[in-house]
C-alpha cells in the first residue's frame, strides 16, 4: 500500500554525498534512495548530518561531491531558479518551526504557494481552506501564526507543504517543538495524507516514536549511512 | 500481572461465564498476551476456593452447558484494595538486554553488533505498533495500549543508544572486575 | 555612584564581548557622535568670535555677528537629524541584544538598570566618536578665541545626549527576564501626542500669518521662523499620514491582491504601521524643508539676479550664494543621515527575520518575490507621505513667492516639486541597499539555528 508507482526506479536518489560547513564535515559519502509514495525516516544523533542530507536532497544546498537525481534530473547541476521552482511545485517542506510568515493569516500562508503559481486570491484561499479542514485547523484560518499553538501551527505548515500536491514532502524534525500528544496528531495527519495522496515523505527525526511512522529507516552516523532498516 | 484481579474486575459488571470472560478480556486489553481457556478456568476455581467468587448457576442456551460466576462481597473488597494499590516501581533492575551485553563482553562476543540487531528488531516492532495505532477505525483502547508499548520500546532504544556509545568504558570495567 | 560604576563596567564588558553586528552599531554610533561633536564645536567656534572678523573663507558670511548667529542656529538645527540617527543606531541588533539583556534581567538586574546599561553602551561609543572628533577639529579652530569651556562642554554633552537618546529609543525593547523576543508595541498610534503638537503649531502658524511680514526678502526676519514652524507642522501631518496610510494601504491591498509580494508587504504594514514612523519622520521633515528650500532658493536667486542687473545689490553676489549653498549643504547632510537611518532600519528588520526568510526561500518562494516585498514595504507608505510633504514644501515656497512678489517677478517654484521625486527615488534606493543582505539572509545555513 505504501509503495505506489514504479518501485524499481527510485524517485529521488543520492550517491556518495559530501558536504562541509566551514571546518565541520557534515556529510562524507552518504547515499540514500526514496521511492515514490514511500515514507522514509532519517535518524541519527545531533550533528550526524541529517539536516544537511535533507537540504541536499531537497535542492536547498548543493553537495560538494556526489550526485542527487530526482525523476531523471540532476539536482546538483540545476540552476537556482529551477531548483526554487522545483521546491515550490514538486516538493513541500516542513521545518521544526519558522516556515509560516508571521504577518500572514494561516489561510494566506497556505494559499501562498498557489498565489506564487498564479492562482487568484479567491481560488487560492478556497483551496487553502479545504486543506486546513483536512488537518483539523479550519477554525484557525483567520489567525496569525503567533496566535496558534505549536501543534496547530505545524498542521498549518503541513497544509502549506501539501497544498500544491507535491511528489515529495521533506520534513525536518516536524514535531521537534511539540509535546507527545500534539506530535502524534501532526504525524498521524502527515502520514495519513501522504499515504492517501501517494506522496513520498523524507522525515528527519531524532525521536524513535516519530521514526516508527515511516516504512523504512536509515540511520546516519558521522555523515554516512550506518544502517538501513528494511521495509515491513 | 494478576489474572485473578483482572477476572474479578470483569465480573464486577455482573455474572459471566468463562468463555465470555476470555472474550471480553481480549477485547478490553488489545495487544496483550491472549488468555488461555485453561488459565481462565483454573483462576475462576481458585477465586471460588478463596471465597472471592461464587457459582451463579449453569445454563446451556441451546449449546454446551456453561457455568456462570459472580463476584462476592469479599471479592469486591479485594478488587478495590488491589486497584488502589500502587504497582512497585521497578523493584528489581533485571534486564535481558543488559545481561546479554555483559555476557557478550565476558565471552569476547560482539556486543555492538548485538545492540544494532536488537535496535532494528525494536524499531520493527515499533513500526508494527504504530501501524496498528494509526489504522482506520482503531479505538482508543487500542491506541493507548500501543502507546504504552511504544513508550517502553522507546525507553529501551534510548538506553541502548547511550550504552552503545559507552561500550568501550563498559568493556574495560567488566574485563578488570 | 558605585551602582553607576558597576553599570559602566558591565556596559564596557558587553561592548568588548560584542560580535560583528554589534561592532556595526558601535561604529555607526561613533560616527554619529563624531558628527554631532563636529557640529557642536562649529557652533562653539562661531559663538566665540566677538564683533566683526574677517574670516578667510565663506565670502564674508562669517564676518558679522548677526550672520554668524544665523549660521550657528542652522548648524544647531542639524543636531536634530544627527540625534535621530543615534537613536536609530541604538536599535541595531535590538532583538539580539534583547536576549543578552534578558540574561541580565534573569541574573537579577532591574528593568531600569538594564536600560541604563544599554544606554551606557551607546554612551561609550559616543564618547569614542566625540573624542576623535574633538581631537580632529580643535587644531582647526581660530586659535586666539578658542572657547575651551565650550569645547569641553560639547565633548561631554554629546556622549550624555547619545546615551539619553538610546535610552529613549530602547524604551520599548527591554522587556522581561525570559527574553520574550519582541518589541512591546503601543496599541494605539501616537495619535494624542500628534494631535496636541499639531494644534499647537497650527495656532502658531495662524498667529504668524496674521502678523504682517516685515523686511526685504533677503534679510533674515520673521520669515525663516515661519518657514521652520510650517515645516515642522507639515512633517507632523506627514508622519501621521504615513502611519495611518500604512495601515489603510495594508488593509486595502491585503484584502484583494493575488500578488504574493504585495500581500506580504501589505500584511506587514497592517501588522505594524508605526514601526517605521520615526525614520519616516526625519525623511518627511527633510522633504518639506528641502522642497521648501528649493523653491525659496529659486525665487531668491531670481530676485538677486534681477537686483544685480539693476545694480541694487549691496554686496557681492557670492555673499548670498555662499549662505544659500551652506543651507543646501546642511539639508543634504540631514537628508543623507535620514537615508542612512532608513537603510539601517531596513537592514535591521531583515536581520531579525533572517531565519524565517531562509525558510521561505527553502520552501521555494522566489528571491524576486521576497525582494519585491521588501521594497514595497518601504515604497508603499512613503508615496502618499512624501507627496504631501512635497506639496507642503511647494506651498511654502509659493507662499514665500507671494510674500516677495511686490519686490520682484517671481518664477514658478518648480524646483520644489522636483525634490519629493528625488527623495522618493533615493528612499527606494536606500531600501534596495538591503538586497545583498537579503541574498545572504536566505542562505540555508540560517535554517540550522533555532
Amino acid at each position: 500500500m505504501s509503495n505506489q508507482g514504479d518501485t524499481s526506479v527510485p524517485l529521488l536518489a543520492a550517491r556518495d554525498l559530501a558536504k562541509t560547513h566551514g571546518r565541520t564535515r557534515a556529510l562524507s559519502g552518504a547515499s540514500a534512495e526514496l521511492r515514490a509514495g514511500e515514507i522514509l525516516a532519517v535518524t541519527g544523533t545531533s550533528g550526524s548530518g541529517k539536516s544537511t542530507l535533507l537540504h541536499c536532497l531537497a535542492g536547498i544546498v548543493r553537495p560538494d561531491e556526489g550526485t542527487v537525481t530526482y525523476a531523471g534530473e540532476r539536482l546538483d547541476e540545476l540552476s537556482e531558479k529551477r531548483l526554487s521552482e522545483l521546491r515550490r511545485t514538486e516538493f513541500g517542506v516542513v521545518f521544526q518551526f519558522g516556515q509560516l510568515i508571521p504577518e500572514l493569516r494561516a489561510v494566506d500562508n497556505v494559499a501562498l504557494p498557489l498565489l506564487l503559481a498564479g492562482a487568484s486570491r479567491t481560488d487560492a484561499r478556497a483551496t487553502a481552506g479545504e486543506w486546513l479542514e483536512r488537518f483539523g485547523v479550519r477554525g484557525q484560518g483567520e489567525s496569525r501564526p503567533g496566535e496558534l499553538s505549536g501543534g496547530q501551527s505545524q498542521r498549518v505548515a503541513l497544509a502549506r507543504a501539501l497544498v500544491t500536491a507535491p511528489r515529495i514532502v521533506f520534513a525536518d524534525e516536524p514535531t521537534g517543538a511539540l509535546d507527545s500528544l500534539a506530535s502524534e496528531q501532526v504525524m498521524t495527519a502527515l502520514v495519513g495524507t501522504a499515504r492517501e495522496a501517494g506522496t513520498a515523505v523524507l522525515l528527519i527525526t531524532h525521536d524513535a516514536q516519530v521514526a516508527a511512522y515511516a516504512d523504512r529507516e536509515i540511520r546516519l552516523t558521522d555523515g554516512t549511512v550506518a544502517t538501513a532498516g528494511v521495509a515491513a | 500481572m494478576s489474572t485473578r484481579h483482572i477476572l474479578l474486575g470483569l465480573l464486577a459488571g455482573g455474572p459471566s461465564h468463562g468463555y465470555d470472560l476470555k472474550r471480553r478480556h481480549d477485547e478490553r486489553f488489545p495487544q496483550a498476551r491472549p488468555l488461555a481457556y485453561g488459565q481462565v478456568y483454573t483462576t475462576l476455581q481458585r477465586l471460588v476456593r478463596d471465597g472471592l467468587a461464587e457459582v451463579d448457576g449453569t445454563g446451556s442456551d441451546g449449546g454446551p452447558e456453561r457455568t456462570a460466576y459472580r463476584s462476592t462481597v469479599d471479592g469486591s473488597r479485594e478488587l478495590a484494595r488491589w486497584a488502589g494499590e500502587i504497582a512497585p516501581p521497578a523493584p528489581f533492575v533485571t534486564n535481558e538486554i543488559f545481561a546479554k551485553v555483559v555476557v557478550s563482553i565476558l565471552a569476547d562476543g560482539d556486543p555492538e553488533a548485538y545492540l544494532r540487531a536488537q535496535r532494528a528488531a525494536h524499531m520493527e516492532r515499533m513500526r508494527e505498533l504504530t501501524a496498528v495505532k494509526t489504522a482506520k477505525g482503531s479505538d482508543l483502547a487500542t491506541v493507548l495500549s500501543a502507546d504504552y508499548a511504544l513508550n517502553h520500546l522507546d525507553a529501551d532504544l534510548r538506553w541502548m543508544a547511550t550504552t552503545a556509545a559507552r561500550l568501550t568504558t563498559l568493556t574495560a570495567e567488566v574485563d578488570t572486575a | 555612584m558605585n551602582a553607576f560604576l558597576a553599570d559602566l563596567r558591565l556596559a564596557w564588558l558587553l561592548t568588548k564581548g560584542s560580535d560583528r553586528r554589534e561592532w556595526w552599531r558601535v561604529g555607526l554610533t561613533a560616527v554619529g557622535a563624531a558628527l554631532a561633536t563636529g557640529i557642536g564645536l562649529g557652533v562653539v567656534a562661531l559663538r566665540s568670535l566677538d564683533g566683526f572678523y574677517s574670516v578667510s573663507f565663506g565670502s564674508g558670511l562669517f564676518d558679522s555677528p548677526s550672520d554668524r548667529r544665523n549660521v550657528s542656529l542652522a548648524l544647531g538645527l542639524l543636531l536634530i537629524p544627527v540625534l535621530g540617527f543615534l537613536g536609530q543606531c541604538a536599535r541595531i541588533g535590538a532583538v539580539h541584544r534583547d536576549r543578552r539583556l534578558a540574561a541580565l534581567r534573569l541574573a537579577g538586574a532591574g528593568p531600569w538598570q538594564v536600560r541604563r546599561i544599554a544606554a551606557l553602551e551607546s554612551g561609550l561609543a559616543c564618547l569614542a566618536g566625540a573624542v576623535v572628533a574633538t581631537a580632529a577639529v580643535v587644531p582647526l579652530l581660530p586659535s586666539p578665541a578658542t572657547d575651551w569651556a565650550g569645547v569641553v562642554l560639547v565633548a561631554v554633552a554629546v556622549p550624555v545626549l547619545g546615551a539619553g537618546v538610546s535610552a529613549v529609543a530602547l524604551r520599548r525593547v527591554v522587556a522581561d527576564p525570559l527574553g520574550r523576543v519582541r518589541r512591546v508595541r503601543p496599541v494605539r498610534g501616537p495619535g494624542r501626542l500628534f494631535g496636541t503638537a499639531t494644534r499647537l503649531l497650527t495656532v502658531t502658524v495662524v498667529a504668524i500669518a496674521l502678523t504682517p511680514v516685515f523686511g526685504s526678502p533677503v534679510s533674515f526676519g520673521l520669515g525663516p521662523v515661519t518657514v521652520l514652524v510650517l515645516a515642522v507642522l507639515i512633517s507632523l501631518i506627514a508622519i501621521w499620514l504615513s502611519g495611518a496610510s500604512s495601515r489603510q494601504l495594508g488593509e486595502g491591498f491585503a484584502a484583494g491582491t493575488s500578488r504574493p509580494a504585495l500581500l506580504i508587504a501589505a500584511e506587514r504594514l497592517r501588522e505594524d504601521p508605526w514601526s517605521t514612523a520615526r525614520t519616516h519622520a526625519a525623511l518627511l521633515l527633510v522633504t518639506v524643508v528641502g522642497s521648501g528650500f528649493a523653491g525659496v532658493r529659486q525665487i531668491l536667486l531670481a530676485g538677486l539676479a534681477d537686483m544685480r542687473r539693476e545694480g541694487r545689490l549691496g554686496t557681492r553676489m557670492s555673499y548670498y550664494t555662499t549662505g544659500i549653498d551652506l543651507t543646501a549643504a546642511a539639508i543634504l547632510v540631514a537628508f543623507a543621515l535620514a537615508l542612512t537611518a532608513l537603510a539601517v532600519g531596513t537592514a535591521e528588520s531583515l536581520a531579525t527575520r533572517r531565519r524565517g526568510l531562509a525558510a521561505q526561500a527553502a520552501a521555494g518562494v522566489p528571491h524576486a518575490v521576497l525582494a519585491r516585498a521588501l521594497l514595497l514595504e518601504t515604497a508603499l507608505p512613503l508615496l502618499p507621505a512624501i507627496t504631501v510633504a512635497g506639496l507642503g514644501g511647494t506651498v511654502i515656497s509659493a507662499w514665500y513667492g507671494a510674500a516677495v512678489s511686490e519686490h520682484t517677478d517671481v518664477p514658478v517654484p518648480y524646483a520644489a516639486l522636483l525634490v519629493p521625486v528625488g527623495v522618493y527615488a533615493a528612499c527606494v534606493l536606500a531600501a534596495a541597499t538591503s538586497l545583498p543582505l537579503l541574498r545572504r539572509s536566505v542562505r540555508p545555513g540560517e535554517l540550522r539555528y533555532a
